[in-house]
């Protein structure tokens, strides 16, 4: 489930840009592999002026800011361009700094491996106060006993997926108020008509500048918790441009130009990867295990049904999220959240209540 | 004094040479109408003049400081507005916050947008709803009421009345009435009745220049040196 909050976030940071002014980001994973490289490389002690031991909290928005600052430099070559051209120059932008990273031997004496960090486990909270932060961490993590003295203990994992729940969460409600604010109503002009954007007054290229830049420090936040969580780094799991492909598929699953909507396409993929698993609770070892011998034997059109299921369900997520994909973008356009607010006629927590309070009646 | 002078105006669409020395002026307070065929130039005159499609010869002036090749929002935040054709507001955005994004250059925005909403009840009942959900009369209302809402000095207005019924027109015209009380207006309007109704003065294009020219109290589409203009 940790997984759902970074790529979530990021994909959230994608939808930041693409869903709202329409300029779709192909080469998002560079914010979000600066973001991730940049916690490994400070931890280590690796980034000159930033002494090993800092807080993450501190790298981590040290890394976000970074990140904004190299979104400027890609958007303004890539404002300059319009529609496909603009998605095909971020992305050859993101594929250059990806190729340089792979080759950066700075980062490790193997740097196409990718980087790991070498000390202690990266905590979220407030810096330098102990008691206010939880260190995280697949293995690495913090465990709670006893939490408030209410008898639950929780695991490293869980406090975990907590402490990075609430970076997400404040990260979610910084961008929603930011497209509900005056600069979001541009960039939502921009997305609608930008020549008529810019006839009523706005320099849209500033506007669509300044968008990039935000977006890119969310994104590589989102690569930054990654890596706090992962504790290591490669160039293939950041930089590549099959990362920015992650948060287009779930993004377009969960609604472009919704926001939340990419955290809802995330869970939705990664349950069917988890559904689809070939680890213990994926459905083929359910079926492997709890199906009679003679059933599994049994013939489907010519082949073993334990065979069919080897071949066709076993860790074939890839395959069927392909096919979702394709039936989302045929069939339901505007993705869970989008659809759900067309149906709903506005926002869910704004139309729900009253649908739900029409429907008990 | 002159509000807008475009002087032996070319521009062009990639190759295609649309306004071939096109010249015109048109004084402050006054409301001029475009009119001529289809394809004549008409809609790039005003996609010139506020610097959407910018010339490649000529100078445009506007209230006096010549704006050839200023970018449209540097135009625009001088006092230029444009109400543009097919009434294309952002439709995913409500009919508020179209008002309220083009409002951003006036004194007082929130001023402005009483005045629209009284200007056009039925903008006000339908603040909170998107734009794209309005019709199509509707749609050019506010299309109109965002043009007036920046405090502009002048208003380029295309084709306010096409794909309206006729009531819907006449709510329409009346509204570019009031609109033109304190703003200079030029008109393209393929309805050479309602151009000639509604406007002081009017300009004949005909294959990117003007051809005719004057006042439209009394004209005619019957009038000779009209009619050879307006018929294919």
């Amino acid at each position: 489930m940790v997984v759902v909050l970074y790529m979530g976030l990021f994909a959230m940071s994608f939808d930041f840009v693409s869903g709202y002014t329409g300029y779709l980001s192909f080469g998002h994973a560079a914010f979000y592999g600066t973001g991730a490289y940049f916690v490994v490389l400070a931890a280590n002690g690796q980034v000159p002026g930033i002494p090993g031991g800092t807080p993450f909290m501190i790298t981590l928005v040290l890394g976000a800011v970074l990140a904004g600052l190299l979104a400027l430099v890609i958007g303004s070559v890539s404002f300059r361009l319009t529609g496909v051209y603009f998605a095909m120059i971020t992305l050859g932008f993101a594929q250059v700094i990806y190729e340089l990273i792979r080759s950066w031997g700075y980062v490790s004496t193997n740097p196409t491996e990718g980087a790991t960090v070498s000390g202690d486990a990266l905590a979220i909270g407030v810096p330098y106060v102990d008691a206010l932060s939880l260190d995280v961490g697949r293995l690495t993590g913090e465990s709670v006993e006893n939490l408030l003295g209410l008898g639950i203990d929780l695991s490293a994992t869980v406090v975990s997926y907590y402490a990075l729940g609430i970076v997400v969460v404040v990260c979610y409600f910084a961008m929603q108020r930011i497209v509900h604010s005056p600069f979001g109503r541009v960039m939502i002009a921009i997305r609608e008509n930008e020549e008529r954007a810019r006839a009523v007054g706005y320099a849209t290229y500033r506007f669509k500048l300044a968008a990039f830049a935000v977006s890119g420090f969310f994104g590589a936040i989102a690569g930054g918790i990654f890596a706090a969580y992962s504790r290591s780094v490669a160039p293939d799991g950041t930089f590549y441009f099959l990362v920015t492909a992650d948060a287009l598929i779930t993004t377009i699953v969960g609604g472009f130009g919704t926001l939340a909507g990419p955290i809802y396409g995330t869970l939705f993929n990664q349950g069917l990867e988890d559904v689809l698993s070939t680890e213990s609770g994926g459905i083929a070892t359910l079926l492997r295990e709890g199906l009679p011998a003679s059933a599994l034997e049994a013939d489907l059109f010519g082949v073993s049904l334990e065979l069919f299921v080897n071949t066709a369900v076993d860790g074939r997520a890839p395959l069927y999220l392909g096919i979702v994909f394709v039936l989302f973008v045929l069939f339901v356009p505007n993705g869970i959240l989008g659809t759900l607010r067309d149906r709903l006629g506005g926002t869910v927590g704004k139309r729900l209540p009253d649908h739900l309070r029409r429907y008990l009646r | 004094m002159t509000a807008l002078e475009l002087d032996g105006v070319h521009t062009y669409y990639g190759e295609s040479h649309i306004l071939q020395g096109l010249s015109l002026s048109v004084e402050a307070g006054e409301i001029v109408a475009l009119v001529g065929r289809n394809g004549v130039g008409k809609t790039t005159t005003l996609r010139t003049a506020l610097g959407l499609t910018p010339p490649r010869e000529g100078t445009v002036r506007f209230d006096g400081t010549d704006v050839t090749g200023m970018e449209p929002h540097e135009i625009a935040a001088r006092g230029m507005g444009w109400v543009p054709e097919e009434r294309r507001v952002f439709s995913h955005l409500t009919v508020a916050e179209n008002l309220r994004v083009a409002a951003h250059s006036a004194a007082d925005p929130d001023a402005r947008i009483a005045e629209a909403y009284e200007l056009f009840p039925a903008l006000d009942r339908f603040a909170d709803k998107e734009a794209g959900d309005l019709s199509g009369g509707q749609q050019q209302m506010l299309a109109i009421a965002r043009g007036m809402v920046g405090d502009n000095d002048l208003l380029l207005v295309d084709e306010p009345s096409e794909g309206l019924a006729p009531q819907i027109v006449e709510d329409v015209v009346e509204a570019l009435r009031a609109a033109s009380a304190d703003t200079t207006m030029v008109l393209v309007e393929q309805n050479f009745r309602l151009a000639m109704d509604l406007a002081d003065r009017f300009y004949l294009v005909d294959h990117g220049v003007v051809v005719e020219e004057g006042e439209t109290a009394g004209v005619t589409s019957d009038d000779e040196r009209i009619r050879r203009y307006l018929t294919a």
